[in-house]
């Protein structure tokens, strides 16, 4: 159990990596890049391929950056000066092209057959007591300053708000919240026990879901539309419920992942390595985004003209942002091989840069803390569905996979047309509005 | 030089390159017209593929079925005009809002495919043609007729837009959205239009497509980046600029595959893209946009 939780930390924390450099480019940016994952496959397969040749593995994941932000400056420098959309359709062709190099040239990257045995960080490394003890201060501190900027941000709400407000809508929007969980939970635990005595047949089992998840979903949304309104701090109140569960979920998982460091193993050390580049990623782009450039980069996003009407090369400033959040991919990259020990290139589909997208919006474009937000809850329910949903759909594996990939695509529409910002972005940016 | 090989390899690129055609026309029209830059519209192609399948599997002949799938991969793209795109439209999005619908669009129609038919190869109950050989080319029957249909349906287009009414409200639109509302034209009905135009082309292509090779889900997909090639090139939002340019795609392509191994085909339309944006990108003949 707490080997698996280790593995799901590690793969969160590689779509978060991941995804801030995507949010990097279209959050903060608004470059449409539709190819991120050639630039995970280009990181990973350099690190890799490199450390095979007994380059240290530090200066091959620098590498294995460094080469994601060449094939940024490469798509860029033919397509940044240009309108938006041609980005999106040349990175979509990159994508495509890189992974059929990772398949045909097998002198270099053994085609479909992969790579595998080569180098893993921390591999051999054996802590006594006080490199564990170690570790898991470092861990705690990452944990300590995680909750505290949550918390500070929390204060931050109720300060602006008045109080007897928020404490009056508080037990309301836990019931709303709280029923909502249980009438989910209700419909998958009936769903379930349809499916295993088979009582319906599988197309009864199918219309029997959408019908109940449909009406819950009409319900809740009449619910939300009727109370809310009169609830002027609602937003207060569910900020903290919203906080006080990541509190206790992050309490536990840090539970967990102080008990995998105590009793060592390579996934444990992986884990928090990758934790601490994500923490130090996070704290330089959010000191890049508050200073002028990151000022410029959002000016270039809103309002092209305006950025360059102030005598800004806007040209330059798009490549930057471009190459850096290549670099960033590629990075994740080298994490996302060590996690599997094993990389082919089925296992860099076009679908990774769909959920990064998905994990950007759904947390709120040009929000790196709503990029975490998102990564976590993609990987919860990407957790959930896996064990869930292969009890109550009446479908196959194959099928399963389909219909999950149908949801993504449906999320990214609903998300875009009614909540463009999705849960931490600012209304007044990224709308609608052209 | 293998001469041979190679005007073998230069008959398959115009087979290829006519269905490029017929989906790049229905991709160039959209992107013009209603500005547009439809991500799903190669798994359009799909979706009027595995209609034709339905109105085969029921036994209807080969021909009717193309007329069935085509109307039907129609009425699926009115009904997401009818959703999305028009109140999308009317909500003036931004240009990088609809490719992000449009991608999320394709990930949804592809995998419902996928989630019907399953991902395995499905072909069209046809009775096996003959290929003729010319000096030693083989002409497949339905490579002929590829060809054959899609000269037709080019110039129906042609006629389309020279002459009918809506043609003209479809390039008047194509040129300047305002100023062709304020002369009266019904945009809501040109939109209608072009998608009538833009998808049935598109599906009579998907099945052209599946005569030719197979049906499959991402038959589509793997041609979105030939057509984006081919639109390009030819100028995004001129018709006959997406035809020439689908043309020299799918010529290039396949005859590139005489240097080049198999699979690197998509290769060569990022190359053709790439060097038309750096050094030409407003495509050879004047686009609209």
């Amino acid at each position: 159990m707490i080997g698996y939780i280790v593995s799901l930390v590690i793969f969160t924390a590689t779509y978060a990596l991941f995804s801030l450099g995507l949010n990097l480019q279209w959050g903060f940016t608004g470059l449409i890049n539709f190819g991120h994952i050639a630039f995970m496959t280009l990181g990973a397969y350099t690190t890799v391929l490199l450390s095979l040749q007994d380059v240290p593995l530090f200066i091959s994941v620098i590498a294995g950056g460094a080469m994601a932000a060449l094939l940024g400056l490469l798509i860029g420098f033919s397509t940044l000066r240009l309108r938006e959309d041609y980005l999106a359709i040349v990175t979509v062709g990159v994508a495509e092209v890189v992974r059929l190099i990772a398949v045909n040239e097998a002198w270099l990257t053994r085609g479909p057959m992969g790579l595998y045995g080569f180098p893993l960080p921390l591999e051999d490394y054996q802590p006594n007591l006080v490199g564990k003890l170690a570790a898991i201060a470092i861990l705690t501190a990452i944990v300590a300053v995680a909750l505290w900027r949550l918390w500070r941000w929390m204060g931050a709400q109720i300060q602006g708000s008045s109080r007897s407000q928020w404490q009056r809508n508080l037990p309301l929007v836990a019931t709303y919240l709280i029923s909502l969980m249980a009438i989910l939970f209700a419909i998958g635990a009936i769903a379930k026990q349809l499916k295993a005595n088979q009582i319906l047949p599988p197309w009864g089992l199918g219309i029997f879901l959408i019908a109940t998840l449909a009406a819950t979903v009409w319900l809740y949304v009449w619910w939300a539309r009727r109370m809310f309104p009169k609830l002027p701090e609602w937003h207060v109140s569910s900020a903290l419920i919203g906080s006080v569960g990541v509190t206790a979920f992050g309490l536990w998982v840090y539970g967990c992942g102080a008990v995998a460091l105590y009793n060592y193993s390579y996934k444990a050390g992986l884990m928090l390595l990758l934790l601490v580049v994500l923490t130090l990623t996070f704290w330089f782009l959010e000191r890049m985004l508050a200073s002028p450039w990151g000022r410029i980069l959002k000016a270039i996003r809103e309002d092209e003209e305006v950025a360059r009407a102030l005598g800004k090369n806007v040209f330059w400033y798009k490549l930057q942002s471009f190459m850096l959040g290549g670099a960033i991919a590629g990075i994740a990259g080298a994490f996302y091989a060590w996690q599997l020990t094993f990389i082919n290139p089925d296992g860099f589909t076009t679908l990774i840069t769909f959920q990064a997208w998905t994990i950007v919006i759904l947390g709120g474009a040009g929000n790196n803390v709503g990029t975490l937000l998102g990564a976590t809850i993609f990987w919860a329910y990407n957790t959930a569905t896996r064990f869930i949903l292969k009890d109550i759909i009446p479908l196959d594996d194959a099928r399963l996979g389909a219909f999950r990939l149908m949801v993504i695509g449906l999320l990214l529409i609903i998300l875009i047309i009614w909540r463009p910002q999705g849960i931490l972005g600012k209304k007044e940016e990224l709308t609608l509005g052209g | 030089m293998d001469l041979q090989l190679f005007s073998q390899l230069v008959v398959n690129g115009v087979a290829v390159g006519c269905i490029i055609a017929l989906s790049a026309v229905g991709l160039t029209i959209t992107y013009g017209v209603l500005r547009l830059v439809n991500f799903s519209h190669g798994d359009f192609l799909t979706v009027g593929a595995y209609m034709t399948l339905i109105a085969n599997g029921l036994g209807l002949n080969i021909w009717f079925s193309i007329v069935v799938g085509a109307v039907l991969a129609i009425a699926i793209a009115l009904i997401c005009e009818k959703l999305i795109w028009s109140p999308l439209r009317d909500a003036r999005a931004s240009m990088t809002t609809l490719i992000i619908v449009a991608i999320g669009l394709a990930l949804f129609l592809r995998n419902g495919v996928i989630l019907i038919w399953g991902g395995g190869n499905q072909s069209y109950d046809v009775p096996v043609a003959q290929a003729v050989e010319i000096l030693g080319v083989r002409l497949a029957y339905y490579q002929l007729l590829v060809i054959a249909l899609t000269t037709i349906a080019i110039v129906v287009l042609h006629y389309m837009l020279q002459r009918t009414k809506i043609g003209k409200a479809m390039r008047a639109v194509s040129d300047n959205i305002d100023l062709a509302r304020v002369s009266g034209i019904n945009v809501e009905r040109v939109a209608v239009w072009t998608w009538v135009i833009a998808i049935g082309m598109t599906a009579l292509g998907g099945s052209m497509y599946g005569l030719m090779t197979a049906v499959r889900p991402n038959m589509g997909w793997f041609l979105i980046l030939p057509m984006f090639a081919a639109i390009i090139l030819g100028g995004i939002g001129n018709p006959y600029g997406a035809i020439a340019g689908a043309l020299v795609t799918g010529i290039a392509q396949e005859a590139g595959t005489y240097w080049l191994p198999t699979a690197y085909k998509p290769a060569i339309a990022l190359v053709i893209m790439i060097v038309v944006l750096l050094f030409r990108p407003q495509g050879i003949f004047r686009g609209t946009i």
